[in-house]
């Protein structure tokens, strides 16, 4: 239990909760030094990190050969994770236009589902996985072992459907973001 | 990813993209118009050019730059003026957005907002009062124009001066500004301009005590009283280097 708490729900927890306290006091700080104005541009960055971020998923599709997947992952991990952050805190607590929004939501999404296939997922499943051969040996039958497990098994389904959404809900995001830079793009003046 | 989930994704992705166009004001403006402009709402390129942001021209075709201040767009007159005189006819050039930003959203965290003093034709950017109300405290009272000797265009509050730090305004010296400073030329004092000092009875007193050099008279005295001496240095008399 030690184990799990410390190995897999602690760092979640964590990494999801520094996202929400770095987004605070990053908008916090910006409103307190007169700064607003920098958060528009935060954006730009944030969006090349969350892009390049991506180099993993060319990686483990194949369309690239190079780099090795496990640094690639970590490198994943960390890049979406500042790169959203970083659109976090350009999004501020500020709500105006709904696509913006809707394409935040859709990255949140994304990086919740993204942590629990890191973190959660495996654990899990090597949670019920023993849980079902530790009835087995015990005599168990096959139905009275899946009652037994039914809503670890249920739980554990939930979370492979968080997984599952990771791809098509950045598809969405990738979608919906396009849609605000272009707006942004065709309204804003850089001059 | 199955077909009927890539089904559902592009069919609620295509919905957003039809709610873009027709409700672009939600969708994707940045916060409200201010009032006036209320009725542009859903036609964002009254104001915007593509890929230009606003164009100061478009801005022009209704707020014609030389009735701005006097008349309304619907051609009625303006009452209540603010500021004081119409000024927009002094212009450099018409850059709207310069000053003025019209999304709620975006005046929050706009640069612009202020206006900016430079955009004025230089004959009028000394006419602070055309605009400014002057203050109406016992000194700003005795003061005519050159307010730019102690504001900035950037800033008129605060401002750093302190007249202590030249001359302590105190007693028979508590006067009219023009009583030292001719003209309200304040890059310059004279201590003869009342009936007390004359450069006679300044000259003899001082050459009495072995003084040359009286010239500057704050110099040496900061204040009235005959006690707050000081030497070429600052320091009053008496006090030593550490």
């Amino acid at each position: 239990m030690t184990s799990l708490w410390r190995q897999h729900i602690l760092p979640f927890s964590l990494l999801l909760g520094l996202l929400a306290v770095g987004t605070i006091a990053g908008d916090y700080l910006l409103h307190r030094l007169n700064l607003v104005w920098v958060g528009r541009y935060l954006g730009i960055p944030g969006t090349i990190l969350i892009i390049v971020s991506l180099i993993y998923s060319l990686r483990k599709r194949k369309y690239i050969s190079s780099g090795q997947p496990k640094s690639l992952l970590i490198f994943h991990e960390f890049s979406a994770w500042l790169g959203s952050l970083l659109v976090l805190i350009h999004a501020g607590i500020h709500f105006n236009a709904i696509l913006p929004w809707l394409a935040t939501t859709a990255m949140g999404v994304n990086v919740v589902s993204g942590l629990v296939g890191k973190l959660l997922l495996d654990r899990a499943r090597r949670h019920v996985q023993g849980e079902r051969e530790q009835f087995q040996l015990n005599g168990l039958s096959r139905t009275a072992v899946e009652h037994a497990v039914f809503w670890d098994a249920v739980t554990l389904d939930a979370m492979t459907q968080w997984r599952k959404v990771h791809i098509p809900i950045f598809i969405v995001f990738v979608v919906l973001a396009l849609g605000h830079i272009i707006s942004i793009f065709l309204f804003w003046g850089w001059s | 990813m199955s077909p009927i989930l890539k089904i559902i994704i592009a069919a609620n992705l295509i919905v957003l993209t039809i709610l873009v166009f027709v409700y672009p004001q939600l969708m994707v403006s940045p916060g409200k118009l201010i009032p006036g402009h209320i009725q542009l709402e859903t036609d964002c390129f009254a104001c915007h050019a593509s890929f230009r942001g606003v164009d100061s021209e478009r801005c022009i075709s209704c707020h014609k730059p030389a009735e701005i201040g006097r008349l309304m767009t619907t051609g009625q007159p303006i009452t209540k003026l603010k500021p004081l005189t119409p000024f927009h006819q002094q212009l450099i050039k018409q850059d709207c957005i310069a000053c003025h930003s019209d999304h709620a959203g975006v005046k929050r965290i706009s640069l612009h907002g202020h206006f900016k003093h430079d955009l004025l034709k230089i004959e009028t950017r000394g006419q602070c009062q055309n605009c400014h109300k002057p203050p109406t405290d016992s000194l700003h009272q005795k003061i005519d124009g050159n307010c730019s000797q102690c504001h900035t265009p950037e800033h008129w509050v605060p401002t750093n001066f302190d007249h202590k730090t030249f001359f302590v305004l105190e007693g028979d010296h508590n006067t009219r500004c023009v009583t030292c400073h001719v003209r309200n030329d304040y890059s310059r004092y004279t201590c003869y301009g009342c009936h007390e000092h004359t450069q006679d009875n300044i000259r003899h007193e001082h050459i009495e005590e072995g003084i040359r050099n009286f010239d500057n008279c704050v110099e040496c005295h900061r204040s009235g009283s005959e006690h707050d001496i000081r030497d070429g240095d600052g320091k009053r008399n008496g006090e030593e280097d550490d």
